[in-house]
């Protein structure tokens, strides 16, 4: 099945949230419009951890921060073996954590050339 | 408004505890109120008391903690509530303290703040932690505390130039103050070279969340620490000298990290410090003595920016040139901070505010910083997004 990340697009100003707010953030508006999210974004910092939290079977794990064309900065996993500062990558969605009877979708970034 | 003062304190040996977490509480508890004078039984005189616990309900599987402490201690039919704030609760709980004190509501506060995390794995802790960070845009992804800490380190050494020696020092530094401090949790102090440079320093400090290893992260600790309050038009009823509770502190920040508008920057630290220092009167060159939420040794850098001790993105340059150790400009964690004392996270805000105590009283022996007068403590929750700055003053006769 195809999964999508969404956005949240106040409808009084246009501010653009993920994940959803109650309120916008910019003007306090309540209503707000699904846009999808997705496309090319620009690495802002990354890490790579080695203490991961129950439930992932591997040693070592790549989070980064990102920024949408759109403006919009979020996390996400990074698989890039190399990473550097305002780097292009790709969003992807996919499972990033394996729940008991159901599993987590996310953005995983990867890099262009991949 | 009443003025409120600490006037008992007790913070028995933060690491591994054997026993239950009410036991823990309650070993801190007495310390402080036998600190105080405060006899307990009939007459004892405690109107409130406050449990500060991140974790007592989701480790320990128990709730309406403070209830229960109260009963244990015979100290019916005080007040009594649990308060959680994440990392910040402590501290919190004094904020809410002197809250009850400088209404009028109460005379005399117990404040007790205890983990028991060691009956949890390494991994099991940190995930306990990551509870607080967003359930879909964050902790679904596996992220952490130290996953935040990295990134936001990797910006503050791209941006100011702070390298992972830096950080080693402030490690080195604040092992070496716990060395002087017997409820410090770990009391072995390593070289700089032996972490940073030597041939084995990655065997021996691997990363953790790059670029930050083992000596830049806190340990996982148990621990309880308890202050007694009191209205300062009161201060006879004890056995010792208040020390003044001058201002408090408290900000928010957006709860995903991601959303900050600056990433580089502590928002919440800022205004919180900026409105105790309001609140006391008082300016970043009154402060004689500070406690830093150091989780990771990249926060007490850049927190020591944000109080205003140093200009932005030079926190680091004071760490070189040693003005935070003791008998430098402005000594940081003389405690041995929550590096190298633990962080029991219910307990690290009593605990910070304890040292200040110390520090004002002049009684912290071996790590003694010469006629404080002004202490600050900064209780961090969350990756920033709920800190409590709290400043305290020697009374003069
Ligand atoms: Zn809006």
């Amino acid at each position: 099945m195809e999964r999508e990340m969404i956005a949240y697009q106040c409808i009084q100003c246009g501010e653009l949230h993920h994940p959803l707010h109650y309120v916008c953030r910019k003007c306090g508006g309540r209503d707000f419009e699904e846009v999808p999210l997705r496309g090319e974004a620009k690495l802002l910092t990354w890490t790579k951890v080695y203490n991961l939290p129950e439930g992932y079977m591997k040693p070592s794990l790549g989070f980064g921060i990102v920024e949408f064309e759109n403006g919009l900065r979020v996390a996400g996993q990074l698989d890039v073996p190399q990473p550097k500062f305002g780097m292009k990558l790709i969003s992807t969605v996919d499972v990033v954590r394996e729940g008991v009877g159901q599993d987590y979708y996310g953005f995983i970034f990867k890099s262009q050339e991949a | 408004m009443r003025e409120v003062g600490i006037v008992g304190v007790g913070h028995p040996r933060f690491g591994k505890y054997e026993g239950s977490l009410m036991s823990m509480l309650c070993e801190a508890a007495v310390e402080a109120l036998d600190d105080a004078g405060i006899k307990t039984g009939e007459g004892h005189g405690v109107d409130q008391v406050l449990v500060s616990t991140m974790g007592g309900s989701q480790v320990n599987r128990q709730t309406g903690v403070a209830s229960a402490l109260v009963d244990t201690l015979n100290l019916r039919p005080a007040m009594a509530e649990t308060v959680e704030n994440g990392p910040a609760s402590g501290a919190s709980a004094v904020k809410l303290g002197y809250m009850a004190i400088a209404s009028g509501m109460c005379d005399v506060v117990l404040v007790v703040g205890g983990e028991r995390m060691r009956v949890l794995s390494g991994w099991e802790a940190t995930d306990f932690v990551a509870t607080m960070s967003h359930p879909e845009a964050e902790y679904a992804y596996g992220l952490t505390l130290p996953s935040f800490a990295g990134m936001f380190t990797r910006l503050i050494m791209e941006k100011y130039g702070v390298t992972e020696r830096d950080l080693a020092m402030v490690s080195v530094k604040n092992h070496e103050n716990a060395m002087f401090n017997p409820s410090a949790h770990i009391q072995l102090a390593p070289k700089l070279e032996a972490i940073t440079e030597d041939e084995d320093a990655l065997t021996i400090n691997p990363y953790v969340a790059e670029p930050l290893h083992v000596y830049d992260v806190c340990p996982v600790s148990d621990g309880a620490a308890a202050v007694v309050l009191c209205a300062l038009d009161v201060k006879e009823r004890f056995a010792r000298k208040p020390v003044k509770i001058a201002g408090i502190g408290q900000a928010t920040d957006t709860h995903v990290v991601a959303e900050r508008e600056v990433p580089t920057d502590l928002f919440a630290v800022r205004h919180a410090a900026q409105r105790a220092y309001d609140m006391a009167g008082l300016q970043p060159q009154d402060i004689d003595v500070a406690e830093l939420h150091d989780a990771f040794t990249i926060l007490e850098i850049v927190e020591s920016e944000e109080v205003g001790f140093f200009p932005r993105g030079e926190g680091h340059l004071a760490v070189r040139r040693g003005e935070t150790q003791i008998g430098g400009r402005i000594p940081i964690n003389t405690s041995g901070g929550l590096k190298a004392k633990g962080h029991p996270l219910g307990a690290t805000g009593v605990s910070q505010i304890i040292e200040l105590v110390k520090q004002l009283r002049g009684e912290a022996d071996g790590r003694q910083v010469k006629d404080a007068k002004a202490g600050l403590a900064v209780n961090f929750g969350g990756f920033g997004n709920n800190v409590v700055a709290t400043i305290l003053t020697r009374e003069e006769e």
